[in-house]
């Protein structure tokens, strides 16, 4: 944000890549970024996870060169350092050094894209902690991150979407050495490359990166079409069971058909802004859910995809998506287990506050789309927009990142046009978008929880049978009578379940 | 950020003579102006001007935290109050708070340590005096129902439902509570879980809570970004200038000596074994050589290019990753080292490797080459950090909590530059024994296992 000059140029090359520069002259750095259009859907059947295979031994091997320890021993005294980043589409390897050694460091980042060693050691090493991420972490780290990737593993089910970045269990087992090497070359090309660049740099350097980039190899990539989500018929609901699981974790979805590259994107976000800003207590669902209702730490929803969501306040950039859909995120509801143990009074209750949570979370939308907002709640939050989207690109490596973004999408400048888009946008816009964008009766449902709940919860869903909320006497005593008569329609709405499954833990992800 | 960084290059390795000169014409990592301000109430004003055209970051930093939950029952609460803070007063409803907040269109929100509690909006420069207004009436005339503050109770419950699905959080929890004896350090920020749900019993407590701590002798106001100090200075004073002293000040007990090796093991085995090794460390400060080398220690022995990685990580691959750090806090607290592990059988192994390292500084001190790479890490680390008005605001917090004063960054990285060989093996010897180490471990056996 400090630059005094701030230029955004697009431009062709010899080779065809594209260039984004952003230049900061005052800057005391140089971020590069190449972002190459491959992603997990170029991942070949049965190889899934190998585009990550192939970053990864990229960003964390040796090169022709230097050993992996060699390049860690130059970059220390600079601190410099690089990263790679595989999403469903893209590929991003990051960049950034301070200026006073920029001519050093460049010597690594061209060994590093140009010739990397695919050194069988390294290979061993970054194999060996992408089969345990497919095997462990991602069931056991973060219950909510694990709803997340597993409601895309039933939205996508059976598409080259899928498959989590990192593969499968069976499918990392598989990878050679040989397949990445055989991946760089046809993946990692230059006619699939877009660089980015800003910060206090030459015109020279560039010249130069981009000359030694043409080196890439000249292959033309097969790059499959991304995948739309499934259509589900009705709700379709995957409990996951796993041990020990202190709550109930909900992620739900249905496609949507738009991405930021549509205009119309601009009036979703202010309805979806509305109902579920992420990490705002504002949003509807936040209001409902926990500040009124105390089930949980909060409660969003989203039109594109959020990378790490419990961890990021503001969007990240580097994952745009082609393919999309609409999310709701109910953060972990408690279990009767729990409950059972906690209160006195809840000591007889079999079912924790999952289905619920659901009921109200789906009832609220549909609240939305049959009466729309109302025009003081539409400017409120368009106004709100209209300021919080400027501080998306918060730093020097994000504001290089959405630029990136806004190409991919076909954008010159997504923040700058999104906020000439809601300028200009009308209540009846929003509420148009909302009914044609956004359906409640057929969508895709995981809950992560604990054994001990999974089986009450299924019948219940299945059941459509009322879910009363079992509130703490500590709560329940306040509770302003308009509250408790929401609650009972509620626990009593129906919802359009068709299927319910339950799947053990350690059978996800195949 | 300025450029105008001299370099003179010495074995290839950069001496660093950093930008910023203060009044006495000493060097200063923080490549602006800190401009203090301090009210006759006892609350401190820091502005810094950074080039953020329409954008400032407005942060409260309110040194409370964990380590004044001293009595018992009511661990966790620190955290609580924080999320109290957002119930509203009788000008600014909830409602009506979250309406301007919205209207400001800024990022928002509040988290809480050990040390301290920060409040933060990064935002339009121009609604400053708003922010100011909002925030000053709910630091001094907050307000909120019975009822209210039992239902916060229950979010509580929810932030502490989905950390401790992270078998880690667990470890860290346990470790704390088995490392300390007295100390408030004892127990984490998020409290014990049988408090978190005795919550809603503590209305009253909580009125003392805000009466005790809420004052602003425990607060900085800190403006970063498109301001003037004048501005900054003279909005604190209308808003904030007529807010109460307080007298309170916790009575944290010291933490005995402790005599013996202490373990803690969790049985899970669906996640990579894990160990660490919890030394007994110093308390942060600016003055004393301890923090600093130890922190260079840690960068030595922990980084990815330290000989334990390559040994453990690259050319054994015994080891996925290692890191080891001292905890930055007011009080003395714990040195880890954190590994995890590929196999179990492998614990014992790495923890004599780790040991052996730790000794091998004790009697032979490090490389001089190493040590002078590792404080132009730690200077280039923290330049390149600087480049937006919330990074900077944020890293400032950390020394405003630590000791009050902003500028013991600038006396923090001063040390850095001033750590010898010599002082490296004192700390390790002084730090690292067995008799002031907890022992964490997570696999899939009943015990840890680790001696």
């Amino acid at each position: 944000m400090k630059t005094l000059l701030l230029s955004l140029l697009i431009m062709g090359t010899m080779f065809a890549q594209k260039v984004i520069e952003l230049k900061q002259p005052e800057s005391n750095k140089v971020v590069i970024r190449l972002m190459f259009k491959n992603g997990s859907i170029a991942d070949p059947a049965g190889k899934e996870g190998l585009t990550e295979a192939t970053a990864s031994l990229i960003a964390e091997g040796g090169t022709k060169d230097l050993t992996f320890t060699q390049i860690q021993d130059k970059l220390y005294p600079m601190a410099a350092y690089y990263y790679s980043s595989v999403d469903k589409e893209v590929t991003t390897f990051t960049f950034a050094v301070h200026t006073k050694f920029l001519n050093e460091f460049y010597d690594i980042v061209k060994g590093v894209i140009l010739t990397p060693a695919f050194d069988e050691q390294d290979y061993k090493r970054v194999i060996a902690n992408q089969q345990n991420y497919v095997d462990q972490v991602v069931r056991a780290s973060s219950d909510e991150e694990y709803s997340k990737k597993a409601l895309e593993d039933l939205l996508y089910r059976g598409t080259n979407y899928q498959h989590l970045i990192q593969g499968k269990s069976e499918s990392v087992k598989t990878i050679t050495l040989n397949d990445i090497k055989e991946h760089y070359k046809k993946f990692f090309t230059k006619n699939n490359l877009t660089i980015g660049i800003s910060g206090a740099y030459s015109n020279e350097f560039l010249t130069k990166l981009k000359n030694d980039l043409g080196q890439l190899s000249s292959e033309t990539p097969a790059i499959p079409e991304p995948a739309k989500p499934n259509s589900s018929d009705g709700i379709t609901v995957e409990i996951v069971a796993k041990d020990n699981a202190f709550g109930s974790a909900i992620f739900a979805g249905s496609p949507l058909s738009i991405t930021r590259a549509n205009d119309d994107f601009a009036a979703l976000m202010v309805a979806n802004s509305y109902l579920g800003e992420h990490r705002k207590s504002y949003g509807v669902l936040y209001q409902k859910i926990r500040e009124t209702r105390s089930m949980n730490y909060g409660d969003y929803t989203y039109i594109e995809w959020y990378n790490n969501g419990g961890g990021n306040m503001l969007p990240p950039s580097g994952s745009p998506r082609l393919s999309n859909y609409f999310s709701i995120w109910i953060r972990p509801v408690q279990i009767a287990k729990q409950l059972n143990a906690q209160y006195k009074e809840l000591s007889g209750i079999k079912l924790g506050h999952a289905h619920f949570a659901l009921r109200l979370a789906i009832r609220e939308i549909d609240n939305l789309i049959n009466n729309g907002m109302s025009q003081e709640d539409f400017e409120a939050t368009r106004t709100f927009l209209r300021s919080y989207i400027k501080l998306y690109p918060s730093n020097s490596v994000e504001q290089l990142g959405y630029s990136m973004d806004s190409d991919f999408y076909g954008r010159k400048d997504y923040i700058k046009e999104i906020d000439a888009l809601l300028a200009k946008l009308s209540l009846a816009d929003v509420n148009n978008a909302i009914k044609k964008y956004w359906h409640t009766d057929n969508m895709f449902v995981v809950v992560v929880t604990d054994k001990s709940e999974a089986d009450e919860l299924a019948k219940s869903l299945k059941e459509n049978a009322p879910s009363p909320m079992s509130y703490s006497n500590f709560v329940k005593s306040g509770l302003p009578k308009e509250v408790l008569a929401e609650d009972d329609i509620v626990a009593n709405y129906k919802l359009n379940i068709k299927s319910v499954k339950i799947v053990d833990s350690k059978d996800t992800f195949k | 950020m300025k450029s105008c960084f001299i370099i003179m290059a010495l074995s290839c390795i950069a001496l660093l003579s950093f930008g910023f000169k203060g009044e006495g014409g000493e060097e200063k990592i923080f490549p602006y102006p800190i401009l203090q301000h301090k009210l006759p109430n006892g609350l401190n004003v820091v502005t810094v001007k950074y080039d953020s055209p329409g954008l400032a970051s407005f942060f409260i930093v309110m040194r409370v935290g964990s380590r004044n939950e001293v009595e018992e029952g009511v661990t966790g609460f620190a955290h609580f109050f924080e999320h109290m803070m957002f119930r509203g007063t009788d000008k600014y409803p909830r409602n009506k708070y979250n309406e301007i907040l919205k209207s400001i269109g800024a990022s928002a929100n509040a988290n809480t340590s050990l040390d301290r509690t920060i409040f933060h909006m990064t935002g339009n420069a121009e609604k400053l005096e708003v922010m100011f207004d909002i925030e000053s009436d709910r630091f001094q005339r907050l307000h909120y129902s019975e009822h209210d503050f039992k239902t916060e109770a229950g979010a509580v419950k929810g932030e502490y439902t989905k950390n401790i699905a992270n078998p880690y959080e667990q470890s860290y929890e346990n470790t704390q509570n088995t490392a300390f004896d007295k100390h408030t350090y004892k127990h984490t920020t998020m409290g014990f879980l049988k408090d978190i749900i005795d919550m809603p019993n503590q209305y009253k407590y909580s009125l003392e809570f805000f009466k005790k701590f809420y004052r602003p002798e425990y607060c900085t106001i800190l403006v970063v970004g498109d301001v003037t100090p004048e501005n900054v200075n003279s909005l604190a004073e209308k808003y904030f200038g007529q807010w109460e002293k307080g007298s309170y000040e916790s009575k944290i007990e010291t933490e005995p000596v402790q005599k013996e090796t202490r373990f803690t093991h969790i049985k899970n085995g669906n996640i990579p074994p894990f160990l660490g090794l919890n030394y007994k460390g110093p308390a942060f400060s600016d003055k004393e050589i301890d923090m600093p080398a130890l922190d260079i220690l840690a960068s030595i022995l922990f980084s990815q290019n330290s000989e334990l990685a390559k040994k453990l990580v690259i050319n054994e691959q015994k080891v996925r990753s290692i890191n080891g750090e001292a905890a930055d806090s007011r009080d003395p607290n714990l040195f880890s080292i954190e590994a995890s592990l590929i196999k179990k059988e492998d614990m014992q192994y790495v923890k004599d490797e780790i040991v052996k390292a730790l000794d091998k500084v004790k009697t032979s001190g490090v490389d001089e080459k190493i040590l002078s790479e590792t404080k132009s890490h730690l200077k280039y680390s923290f330049a390149m950090r600087l480049d937006n008005t919330t990074t900077i605001a944020n890293s400032l917090s950390s020394y405003i909590f630590l000791t009050g004063d902003p500028e013991s960054v600038n006396r923090l990285y001063a040390l850095y530059d001033k750590v010898t060989v010599n002082d490296i093996i004192t700390v390790a010897k002084k730090y690292f024994v067995p008799t002031g180490l907890t022992i964490s471990t997570i696999s899939s056996d009943a015990e840890g296992g680790v001696k």
